[in-house]
């Protein structure tokens, strides 16, 4: 029997061949499809895994203040009545904003040094230097994201200008430059102590912009933040909230997803159709021919499996080779700008990409199933149809 | 020995085109001989053919082969029949055209658990009797229609069936080729095989050992 299926094998390929036009209508459509699906998918796959790493080094909660409807600083006296909650292990100040440099803008972040510490996620996660200590209070030192070091051209024990709000050259000495680990989240970063941040914010005595809550070890945060609720003008963030945000930012931004799978899916469906009215009879008379030869049903499917699963994994798999290339190399242009339109990242910012499993499935999915049904199905009933039925019928 | 009872075909039945093709045809055809089916174009003989060789499936009646109703065997049954016993030459030729002559006659073999490439001595040994030996490696669509229909009588040879099924297959040679056909079924016939045919020509309709005369899909 395995020089039948090597006949059969042999006759699959020779098919690829011998339909010349419709194996390179197929290659082309899917190549380009996979291509343009597969960058968007590891990319985004890569934005998710960063949004991941930047929720694990946030706090539990975030208390913000709210007034109007909108954040605003708030109170450090808070920080009493939050610490009082049972489950509440530490509460630490925080004020953020941004600053310029340049035309570019970037992520200003005051740490209160007494939880500096408190070591937890990748934002300790240095390629050169150190992080801050509590000693660097008031100091000026920062520790910056890789791509600010990149673009300013600066190095640990370098200084650099920020100008604030009110357009003061406020002068800081880095002393720490963050790694990829966590490239998005970090790369546009500068992190300074606390008292730092509200001097170049100008921030009003004792307030900030928003306070940190850790819950003790064997507390769940959604039921210590529950009884946080009738506390006055606040607002409380976890991290469930946050990733849902960064996701939905990142993940589904402005319906390009949906556009995308839709343009494949679009694709895929002209190619059946075509798959369906082109070859539809050259196939239907050839599986009439080889069925008089006494090739069996299962056999006509073999042949036909075969050749489209060949064709269609071989185009997905190298479309999504190019894609990732396009994306991870090339920094996928065209695509780059809808799809961190909200982050304030150059050019030179490299794109998180990350290959998923589920993203492979599902492209190789919508791909090579469609193709495989399209190709089986009409062999399989024209091979069931009487031979002569099935010649005929194709010669009309 | 092939015998046919009561066969009947009658396509899109209950539908306002329904067409008997054969009508209630019984016959019998004995092993090693030359049966012979004529009649006007359109009486109804390809469709016989085809339904002898188990590719047309009949609306009624028998097909038995050394006493076995083969009707009655599933698909798969009735295919691995074919592919085991019988050589089939059409009225259409029916060659691949992106095919090289040599690929079209070894298409057959794929279908079974043996190495097609060891056919190929037998293959051109046929082409030269036939006189095409020079075309065999080019895409059948440069052949004429006489050179294609060799290569299809090639094909339908290049197992040595024991039943080979035949539709018009002098239609679009010459003379000399035409010979050389009626020669090689006599050969085949002395070789022990049952070679059925439809045709119009007077010549080849002489070898027969039997001819069946169709008119308007009944026997005449």
């Amino acid at each position: 029997m395995m020089k039948k299926h090597r006949n059969l094998l042999n006759y699959s390929f020779d098919c690829l061949r011998r339909y010349r036009m419709r194996t390179a209508v197929i290659l082309i459509t899917f190549l380009i499809a996979t291509t343009m699906i597969s960058a968007v998918l590891f990319t985004k796959d890569g934005l998710e895994r960063e949004a991941e790493l930047s929720v694990d080094s946030s706090p539990d909660l975030t208390i913000q203040y709210i007034k109007a409807g909108r954040a605003e600083p708030i109170s450090t006296a808070y920080i009493d009545d939050i610490a009082k909650v049972e489950g509440v292990e530490r509460v630490l100040k925080r004020t953020w904003g941004y600053a310029g440099i340049g035309d570019k803008t970037y992520v200003v972040i005051g740490l209160d040094p007494t939880g500096l510490d408190y070591s937890r996620g990748v934002i300790t996660s240095l390629e050169s230097g150190r992080f801050l200590t509590p000693e660097d209070d008031g100091t000026g030192n920062v520790v910056v994201g890789k791509l600010i070091a990149g673009m300013l051209k600066v190095k640990v024990g370098d200084d650099m200008i920020l100008l604030s709000e009110s357009v003061d050259a406020n002068k800081f000495h880095v002393v720490g430059v963050f790694s990829d680990e966590s490239s998005i989240y970090t790369a546009d970063m500068i992190v300074m102590c606390l008292s730092d941040a509200n001097d170049f914010f100008k921030m009003p005595e004792g307030m900030v912009t928003d306070l940190c809550v850790y819950v003790e070890p064997d507390q769940i945060p959604n039921n210590v933040a529950a009884k946080m609720t009738s506390m006055p003008n606040v607002r409380i963030l976890d991290q469930d909230l946050l990733l849902r945000g960064y996701r939905a930012a990142y993940g589904a931004r402005g319906g390009i997803f949906t556009t995308l799978w839709t343009i494949l899916l679009v694709a895929i469906a002209l190619i059946a159709f075509s798959q369906a009215i082109v070859v539809g009879h050259e196939s239907k008379f050839e599986v009439g021919l080889l069925k008089t030869f006494g090739f069996s049903t299962l056999d006509i499917i073999e042949v036909r499996l075969v050749e489209s699963a060949v064709l269609g994994f071989f185009a997905s798999s190298l479309g999504m080779v190019i894609g990732f290339v396009y994306a991870a190399y090339f920094n996928a242009p065209a695509l780059v700008d809808i799809l961190l339109g909200w982050a304030f990242l150059p050019k030179e910012f490299h794109l998180p990409v990350l290959v998923s499993a589920t993203s492979v499935f599902s492209i190789y999915a919508v791909t090579v199933v469609p193709l495989l049904i399209t190709t089986v199905v009409p062999a399989w009933l024209n091979a069931i149809t009487d031979p002569e039925l099935a010649m005929r019928r194709a010669a009309a | 020995m092939i015998e046919v009872r009561n066969l009947t075909k009658i396509f899109n039945r209950g539908k306002f085109n329904e067409t008997v093709a054969v009508s209630d045809i019984s016959l019998k055809i004995k092993d090693k001989s030359i049966v012979a089916l004529t009649g006007p174009s359109g009486c109804g003989k390809t469709t016989l053919l085809s339904m002898m060789s188990l590719i047309l499936t009949p609306t009624s009646g028998e097909i038995l082969y050394d006493g076995d109703n083969l009707l009655s065997g599933s698909d798969n049954f009735k295919t691995n029949f074919r592919r085991m016993n019988f050589g089939f030459i059409f009225q259409h030729i029916n060659l691949l055209p992106q095919y090289t002559t040599i690929e079209n006659i070894l298409l057959p073999l794929y279908a079974f658990d043996a190495e097609p490439k060891e056919y190929e001595e037998r293959a051109y040994s046929w082409l030269k009797k036939l006189g095409i030996y020079d075309r065999a490696t080019h895409l059948v669509e440069q052949l004429s229609g006489g050179e294609q229909q060799r290569a299809a009588f090639v094909r339908a040879l290049i197992r040595e069936p024991k039943y080979i099924f035949a539709d018009e297959p002098t239609v679009f040679v010459d003379e000399e080729t035409s010979r050389i056909i009626y020669r090689i079924f006599m050969e085949l016939r002395e070789a022990g095989k049952t070679i059925v045919l439809s045709t119009h020509d007077p010549e080849l309709i002489k070898v027969a050992d039997e001819v069946y005369k169709i008119k308007r899909g009944s026997l005449a």
